[in-house]
């Protein structure tokens, strides 16, 4: 089973993203977080033996999008997590950068479409997990 | 001839008295001024022979205290030594008397048949014959002395293999062989090695006199030049040759050292590039040494028809002729470099210097020694020319060049050291010490570091930027553009620099670079603040339009309006901010 959270300090687009994901079917439980600080302690806690897709923000007070990739690489979890960037920023600054983390396999310009929810489900790493749900 | 003696003295060896007053008689007779002593034993006698010295002695053979007459003549004879002696005998022993002769008495008569005219022609004989034999035996004597003693080295040799018959001191001395071992050597033995041409001489003059040049080998090794004069002698019986030797060594060796000294003045004057001429104040040239016809073209003999002033170029002639005057005053002037014409009607430049030698009878002139100096004047002109070139440059830029002498530590500037960084350097010349204190203390190891690499590496050029302290204290960027020029041996010579101000356009693009910084956050801002508001209407949007029976419309729809308000109140925000940092072009 693959797990969704998304991390995004804005309450609306998480209400927004969580309704898109339920709508087009890529899942009905997905957990929300408003800081990647308490992502991450969901993640220590609860993480292990769960395959993960992530939707992370990169503008976030306290701990930004790039600062919490880097305290996840410090983490084992024994189980493999995929995040897809989504962020309203249109600087290819953040683009260059998110080439750097090997977690990264996708990087959406908010806002999310139902169209970008149906590429999410045939990227090549995370196609299987949902051929297997329609079976 | 019997007057000859002023007075006769005579010695009578005679023991008989009767004999003795016979003898007396018969002498008295014929010589008017005569002394006798008488001796009556060979004792008595040799006693008055060795207390004096007599014209004449006759000697009786009987005598008591001799019974043999042979050695009784013998010893008589050798005490005699130079005066004659005279025997008597009687009858009975008349054989003896002829053997006697052989044992060196003058004559010998018998006494009974004695007389007073036979006595006396004896006694004449006698004393005239022993003196010219005395005076024979003086010369062969000094003869002898003279071979012996001579303090030129001589020698007798056979004819025949040229052994040594005998040398003299002189010989032993020169040569280190003592006579012992010249008695058994041969001439060859003493011959040099490198002399094969004896042989034939002395085959060739085997009987005439001869002189000859040879060098010969001393005992110790030691080779002598010499020269030989031979004559052929008979010695001792024997056909020889009498050499008389000259050590002429310190004589060739003289020649020799007078031959080398005039091979190096011909060396020196004669086959030297060098003109060396002797002329008068008016320029007449009484001398001009071989090389005046690379210089001038001219064969020397027809260089010595011309006035020397006549090749000087117009410009220059003042000058030459003032410089000859000073002579007058000076014993030696150098006139500096000045123009001669060639043959080949080309102009050659001269360095000259003149010696007043007028007093030195040898010479009677003024010597000139010059130089063709017509590629170094050249050389110097291209070199002035590129010097200016590089003068003009030098001040007409507005960099600093710099001109640093590495191995003396010497750094020279252009204006641009004050004009730039406000030093009034004394000479335009500081230390390489100086310069490297005003490099600033963070870019300082970065720069030596870099010179060092060029240095060592072959390299030859260093373009680097670094700040520069001025004079007040400041610090200026420079980019520093250096050639480094090498010496013979590759070593670095000299490190020719210029210093461009560049604190402008440093001073610039910080400024650029301040306000890309502002502009990125200006972007970094409208990508997250703007568009995040945005975002979210364009989502619900989205959402509301794929999802028409969606529950909680209405609340969607207060969330797309308070997101437009947000949206307006930051662009609101970023106009004015950008109003502020708006970029000044100068």
């Amino acid at each position: 089973m693959l797990k969704v959270l998304i991390i995004d300090d804005d309450d609306i687009v998480l209400l927004v993203e969580r309704k898109m994901l339920e709508r087009c079917g890529i899942s009905a439980e997905a957990k929300s977080f408003n800081s990647g600080i308490t992502a991450l302690q969901f993640l220590q806690n609860e993480g292990k033996n769960q395959d993960f897709l992530i939707l992370l923000d990169i503008n976030m007070p306290r701990m930004n999008g790039w600062e919490f990739l880097d305290k996840l690489q410090g983490i084992k979890l024994g189980s493999s997590i995929f995040v897809i960037m989504v962020t309203s920023s249109i600087d290819r600054y953040d683009k260059e950068t998110a080439e750097k983390y090997q977690k990264i396999i996708s990087f959406i310009e908010k806002p999310i479409t139902m169209n970008n929810c149906s590429e999410i489900k045939s990227l090549p790493e995370l196609k299987d997990y949902f051929t297997n749900e329609i079976d | 001839m019997k007057h000859k003696y002023a007075s006769l003295h005579l010695l009578i060896i005679e023991d008989h008295l009767g004999d003795y007053i016979l003898i007396e008689e018969y002498l008295k007779e014929e010589h008017k001024k005569i002394e006798l002593s008488r001796a009556i034993s060979y004792k008595q006698a040799s006693e008055f022979l060795d207390s004096k010295i007599y014209d004449a002695v006759i000697l009786d053979l009987s005598l008591p205290d001799s019974d043999d007459p042979f050695s009784l003549v013998k010893n008589i004879v050798s005490l005699a030594g130079k005066t004659p002696v005279i025997v008597l005998t009687g009858n009975s022993n008349k054989s003896f008397g002829v053997e006697t002769l052989s044992l060196g008495i003058s004559d010998y008569l018998y006494k009974d048949d004695l007389n007073s005219i036979q006595l006396s022609k004896s006694l004449d004989y006698s004393i005239e014959r022993k003196r010219i034999e005395n005076q024979l035996i003086e010369s062969e004597k000094k003869y002898k002395s003279l071979f012996a003693l001579s303090p030129l080295p001589m020698w007798v040799l056979d004819r025949v293999e040229f052994k040594f018959l005998n040398v003299n001191d002189a010989t032993v001395q020169l040569y280190g062989y003592s006579r012992e071992e010249f008695l058994n050597m041969y001439v060859s033995d003493i011959w040099n090695k490198e002399e094969p041409e004896m042989d034939k001489v002395i085959a060739n003059k085997k009987d005439e006199f001869f002189k000859i040049k040879v060098t010969h080998s001393k005992k110790n090794g030691d080779k002598m030049f010499l020269e030989v004069r031979s004559n052929p002698i008979v010695f001792d019986g024997i056909p020889a040759r009498v050499s008389l030797i000259h050590n002429i060594t310190a004589q060739v060796q003289a020649e020799e050292a007078l031959r080398l000294s005039e091979k190096r003045y011909k060396a020196l004057v004669q086959d030297g590039s060098d003109l060396v001429m002797i002329l008068d104040f008016e320029g007449n040239i009484s001398y001009a040494s071989p090389s005046v016809k690379s210089i001038t073209g001219l064969e020397a003999d027809i260089f010595l028809q011309n006035n020397f002033f006549y090749i000087i170029h117009q410009d220059d002639i003042a000058m030459v002729k003032d410089c000859i005057l000073k002579l007058q005053k000076q014993k030696r002037v150098q006139i500096p470099s000045y123009r001669i014409k060639t043959t080949q009607n080309e102009w050659k430049w001269l360095e000259t210097i003149i010696t007043n030698l007028s007093e030195e009878p040898a010479v009677k002139g003024i010597v000139a020694n010059s130089r063709d100096i017509t590629q170094y004047v050249l050389q110097e002109r291209a070199l002035i020319e590129s010097l200016s070139r590089y003068d003009i440059v030098a001040k007409a830029t507005s960099d600093t060049i710099t001109d640093y002498d590495v191995q003396n530590d010497i750094m020279t500037f252009n204006e641009g050291i004050k004009d730039m960084f406000g030093y009034a350097v004394v000479k335009k010349t500081k230390s390489g010490k100086w310069w490297w204190e005003k490099v600033h203390p963070e870019d300082k190891d970065r720069v030596k570091e870099r010179t060092q690499e060029v240095y060592k590496n072959n390299k030859n050029q260093l373009q680097i930027e670094y700040r520069f302290r001025c004079a007040d204290g400041t610090y200026k960027y420079v980019l520093d553009r250096s050639y480094l020029l090498r010496d013979d041996k590759g070593n670095p010579h000299r490190m020719i620099g210029s210093m461009q101000d560049l604190t402008e356009i440093h001073n610039y693009i910080q400024t650029i670079e301040k306000h890309n910084k502002r502009l990125r956050e200006i972007a970094w801002t409208q990508s997250h603040l703007v568009r995040a508001p945005l975002a979210r209407i364009m989502g619900i949007i989205d959402l509301l339009q794929h999802h028409r029976n969606i529950d909680n419309a209405y609340e969607l729809i207060e969330h797309i309006l308070t997101s437009a308000r947000e949206l307006d109140f930051i662009i609101r925000k970023i106009s004015s901010k950008a109003e502020r940092s708006t970029l000044k072009v100068k």
